[in-house]
């Protein structure tokens, strides 16, 4: 079976059926309906010194959100194609990545070693390996 | 983090960035469901680290909790932690 994600040159070709293309293009959804993600998404970089993270705040604005935005607009549209340039490779693995951590606060996983208890039977587990793999495909890829 | 790519280095955690000219430091958090190698290829493409000293500041940050991945002035630090939540990892400042 060939990879989802293989370099060709300067493109990244894909190699997903239309129900996995259908399954995964859920996703923006489900991370925009996430908001916070229980405060994952609520980064912060001065989280011990209010007074320096609002400078932080005002210096950075909502660049943050409007990145993330773009990203899931641009995973959206990468998912009907049959090839990506890297940036918008790039932006499908950081969405990849969000649906996971997305996955992972609903699951309530807070530490590492949870694959060796999680059920594998329940659904979001294992949409949570399934997008492990096209992340790690994604990595080579881009490597 | 999960699914380790290499062993660890024998390098000790050196904090080899926390120098006078570079006050603040970014930390990066342990995140039990970010894969190792995304966190490596993170911190090759934002730094422009070896694959080395990407993966040895990785290990750092899943059996150690965290690690200095940069350093430098203010503005500086900020920007790079910017990029790393931008790529979904969990970073914050600190003073060196």
């Amino acid at each position: 079976m060939s990879e989802p994600f293989e370099r060709d040159g300067d493109f990244i070709l894909i190699s997903l059926s239309d129900a996995e293309r259908v399954a995964i293009a859920g996703l923006a959804e489900v991370i925009e309906a996430a908001g916070g993600a229980d405060g994952r998404f609520e980064y912060q970089a001065h989280p011990e010194d209010p007074a320096a993270e609002r400078q932080y705040h005002e210096l950075v604005g909502d660049d943050l959100a409007a990145l993330r935005a773009a990203d899931r607009r641009t995973f959206l549209e990468a998912l009907g194609a049959e090839s990506l340039e890297i940036e918008q490779a790039e932006a499908l693995m950081r969405v990849v990545g969000e649906a996971r951590i997305v996955l992972a606060a609903r699951l309530g996983i807070e530490e590492d070693g949870w694959e060796e208890t999680a059920s594998i039977e329940d659904p979001e587990v294992e949409m949570l390996h399934y997008l492990g793999d096209l992340q790690e495909s994604l990595v080579e890829a881009l490597s | 983090m999960t699914a380790p790519l290499t062993r660890p280095v024998d390098d000790p955690t050196v904090d080899e960035l926390a120098e006078p000219d570079h006050p603040w430091q970014v930390v990066v958090w342990d995140d039990p469901v970010t894969l190792m190698s995304y966190v490596v290829w993170v911190f090759r493409k934002l730094f422009g680290y070896t694959v080395e000293k990407a993966t040895r500041l990785m290990l750092q940050v899943h059996h150690e909790g965290r690690a200095v991945v940069s350093s430098g002035q203010l503005e500086k630090v900020e920007l790079d932690c910017h990029r790393l939540h931008h790529h979904g990892l969990w970073a914050t400042l600190e003073k060196a």
